[in-house]
């Protein structure tokens, strides 16, 4: 995690932060279709189009198959026929991955607008030592 | 024709799982029984004392705990035993169940996880009452809390009857009947000993006793060695095309509407949601999101898995699996059990495996009931009908709500209208309809009014009730059955728009679409309620022990709102918290 902290501090993105601490968030209107800070458009950004990959993953297989049932059920990976191992396997092991790739973006997104949830935070010291621990174990 | 008929096309639903060796079995007892008192005592020695802490452990739980904590709520009986029953019983459609119910957890993680955790309210009734600023729209979220409670919990009710008959032999009511005495019993003393911290443990011992099962069998049999979850392909095409065949219990867009429903149904279930509140930061909430998924994932890779070996050795010791004397509903639904038992594993074994079912079951209802009776105390009874409720009728009301609930739902299970998958489905419909269009619109449209909601949620309400009417209640009610006639629906057409499994495909889009042209016509939320909501996007970090609304009110100047961060008005808020 620091590496990555440094890393976007180190280029343009620093600028955002300092344009950041002018915007009120109490003030910007929430509208997921009309995204009112940059903070919101760059976050919806990834939020929509992880959205669609998601969709593929999720519905993708069971509507291939309802296209062209003959190829997806004929072909096979592993003795699986490719709709069911697409469906059983693909659709959650995906949407895990998914969610990994998210989590890591949103981080990023954190670092570029200097935000900090824990690990070098102005709380207390046990406060900060304990996330610190819990999220280098999950970047691993 | 609907999805009720799939599992079971011979209505009345056989209800007792014949090829299941059903006498009464003195060391998986003792394992049942000391499965529930490890988690009452793990819960004894970690409980807390203060309500705040009760209900959301102190705000203190890390990723990883927290990820179990996500699994062990999310591991009930529908998961342990139900996805195998319709994957062995359904084929290709079962898996819309493994979709649903894990994929929902990224539409979680992306829209509401973090945000959730801003907004910083304990239960779905308490969201929407604050977010809506009114009474009665946190009234209909708490009958709708109660109703889900129920309905989840008469499909746990089947399954630990149905594996019940396992491990203390007798008959499928007397089982249900005793296995639901034994949850209210649980849920008095894990009331009584705090047991919120023991998630983490519970999630480990279900786990490892589903996992061990699988395995076992695999490796027995023959079937596979290291890696079930991916071995179990080469045996496919042994098993007959219904386990594989796309499309022939369940058309595409019935599969399609029951992945959604689930999908959207775990963005609002309320016993799914309380886990974000008791994360450290929002970060961890996505954080946990992502370990709860990979938690769940380990579970639902390995459903298919045990639903094909069970489904083998069916075919093998007892019959035919598919057709008219095929594997009955009810043998389906203790798959799990059954496999382990075919495949001749030792009496012992085969208990371990049982008794994580029922585990599952009891501590699931347990925290149904729970969620039940706050919802039923504090937000219809002290928020509605007695604004100055003392503590002990609070106590009084909510007890009282424990035990009709759990009368009602031993009734319904006695005779069960499907399988516990398909039960547990209903609910998802549900939360999918009532919950999740308000807790969608209300984070992410800030002019989402209380109008809007009122109208939105009722309309949510009357399009699941209409569903289970024509088509789950037909099999009840004879003036209704005699309107079914032989489709089994009142109105064919209705069903198969808004099939009770999965009513929120077509319908959370209508209750989208009323919430939001209600909102539009009449007056915008106040001011204070937008800023509410902006908080919940804001990146600005906030205390450990703040809501939302402390910040927006402890912010009267927009310098402190923007310093929310900051130490002192974290440690207000924190104080403010506890009071309310």
């Amino acid at each position: 995690m620091p590496e990555t902290h440094t890393q976007s501090s180190d280029n343009t993105d620093y600028q955002a932060t300092d344009a950041e601490a002018d915007v009120d968030y109490l003030d910007q209107e929430v509208n997921i279709f009309k995204p009112s800070t940059p903070f919101m458009r760059d976050h919806l950004r990834v939020v929509w189009a992880m959205f669609a990959l998601w969709a593929v993953v999720v519905f993708g297989p069971v509507t291939a198959t309802a296209i062209a049932p003959g190829v997806m059920t004929d072909v096979t990976v592993l003795g699986f026929p490719l709709h069911y191992a697409l469906t059983a396997i693909g659709a959650p092991g995906g949407a895990l991955v998914l969610s990994l790739v998210y989590a890591r973006k949103r981080d990023q997104l954190d670092d570029k607008y200097g935000i900090d949830h824990g690990t070098d935070a102005p709380a207390t010291d046990d406060e900060a030592a304990e996330p610190a621990a819990t999220d280098g174990g999950v970047d691993e | 024709m609907t999805a009720t008929a799939i599992g079971a096309t011979q209505t009345p639903l056989q209800l007792l799982p014949d090829a299941l060796n059903g006498s009464f079995k003195l060391v998986p007892a003792i394992m049942v029984t000391a499965m529930l008192l490890l988690f009452l005592s793990i819960g004894y020695v970690f409980r807390v004392t203060d309500t705040d802490d009760l209900w959301v452990a102190g705000r203190s739980i890390g990723n990883v705990e927290n990820g179990m904590a996500i699994g062990a709520n999310w591991m009930s009986a529908a998961s342990y035993l139900g996805m195998a029953a319709l994957i062995a019983l359904s084929g290709y459609y079962g898996l819309a169940f493994v979709v649903g119910w894990s994929t929902g957890y990224f539409i979680l993680l992306i829209f509401l996880a973090a945000q959730m955790r801003r907004f910083g309210k304990y239960t779905a009734p308490d969201f929407v009452g604050d977010r809506f600023d009114s009474d009665t729209a946190r009234a209909i979220a708490a009958l709708t809390t109660i109703l889900i409670g129920f309905v989840y919990a008469v499909g746990q009710a089947r399954g630990m009857g149905l594996v019940g008959i396992y491990v203390f032999g007798g008959d499928y009511a007397t089982m249900v009947i005793l296995l639901m005495a034994i949850t209210v019993g649980y849920l008095a003393l894990s009331g009584m000993l705090g047991a919120t911290k023991n998630m983490a443990v519970q999630y480990v011992i279900l786990i490892v006793a589903f996992l061990a099962g699988l395995y076992a069998v695999g490796f027995t049999q023959g079937y596979s060695t290291v890696l079930p979850q991916i071995e179990y392909g080469a045996m496919l095409d042994q098993l007959g095309t219904e386990f594989t065949e796309p499309f022939t219990s369940g058309s595409y867009y019935l599969w399609i509407a029951t992945a959604f429903s689930l999908i959207v149904g775990t963005c609002g279930l309320p016993h799914v949601l309380v886990r974000f509140y008791t994360v450290e930061s929002e970060r961890t909430a996505r954080w946990s999101t992502v370990w709860g998924l990979f938690f769940i994932c380990l579970l639902y890779l390995s459903a298919p898995a045990f639903a094909a070996f069970g489904t083998d050795l069916y075919a093998k010791n007892v019959g035919n699996v598919y057709g008219a004397n095929g594997m009955s509903g009810a043998e389906g639904d203790v798959i799990v059990v059954l496999a382990s038992q075919l495949a001749n594993l030792p009496t012992w074994f085969v208990g371990l495996v049982a008794a994580g079912g029922i585990a599952a079951a009891i501590a699931t209802t347990a925290g149904l009931f729970i969620a039940a009776s706050s919802a039923a105390a504090h937000d219809i009874y002290t928020n509605i009908v007695n604004p100055d409720a003392t503590q002990r009728q609070q106590l009084l009301v909510g007890r009282a709500t424990i035990v009709a609930l759990g009368a009602i739902v031993t009734l319904t299970a006695l005779d069960p209208p499907a399988l516990v998958g398909e039960l547990v489905a209903y609910a998802f419909s549900l939360a999918g309809l009532v919950l999740f269009p308000m807790f969608f619109l209300g984070l992410w449209w800030e002019n989402t009014n209380r109008q809007g909601a009122l109208a939105g949620m009722t309309t949510g309400l009357l399009i699941w009730f209409t569903a289970i009417v024509n088509e789950v209640l037909p099999a009840y009610v004879d003036v209704l059955a005699d309107a079914a006639g032989e489709s089994g629906a009142i109105v064919p057409i209705y069903a198969d728009v808004f099939p009770a499994i999965g009513a929120a495909l077509a319908g959370t889009p209508i209750v989208f679409a009323v919430t939001i042209a209600v909102s539009y016509a009449t007056d915008e939320p106040g001011e204070d309620i937008k800023r509410l909501v902006r908080q919940c996007h804001s990146p600005e970090p906030m205390g450990q022990q703040q809501s939302a609304e402390d910040v927006v009110t402890d912010g009267g100047s927009d310098d402190v709102a923007t310093d929310g961060g900051s130490e002192d008005v974290a440690t207000d808020g924190g104080e403010d918290t506890t009071e309310a």
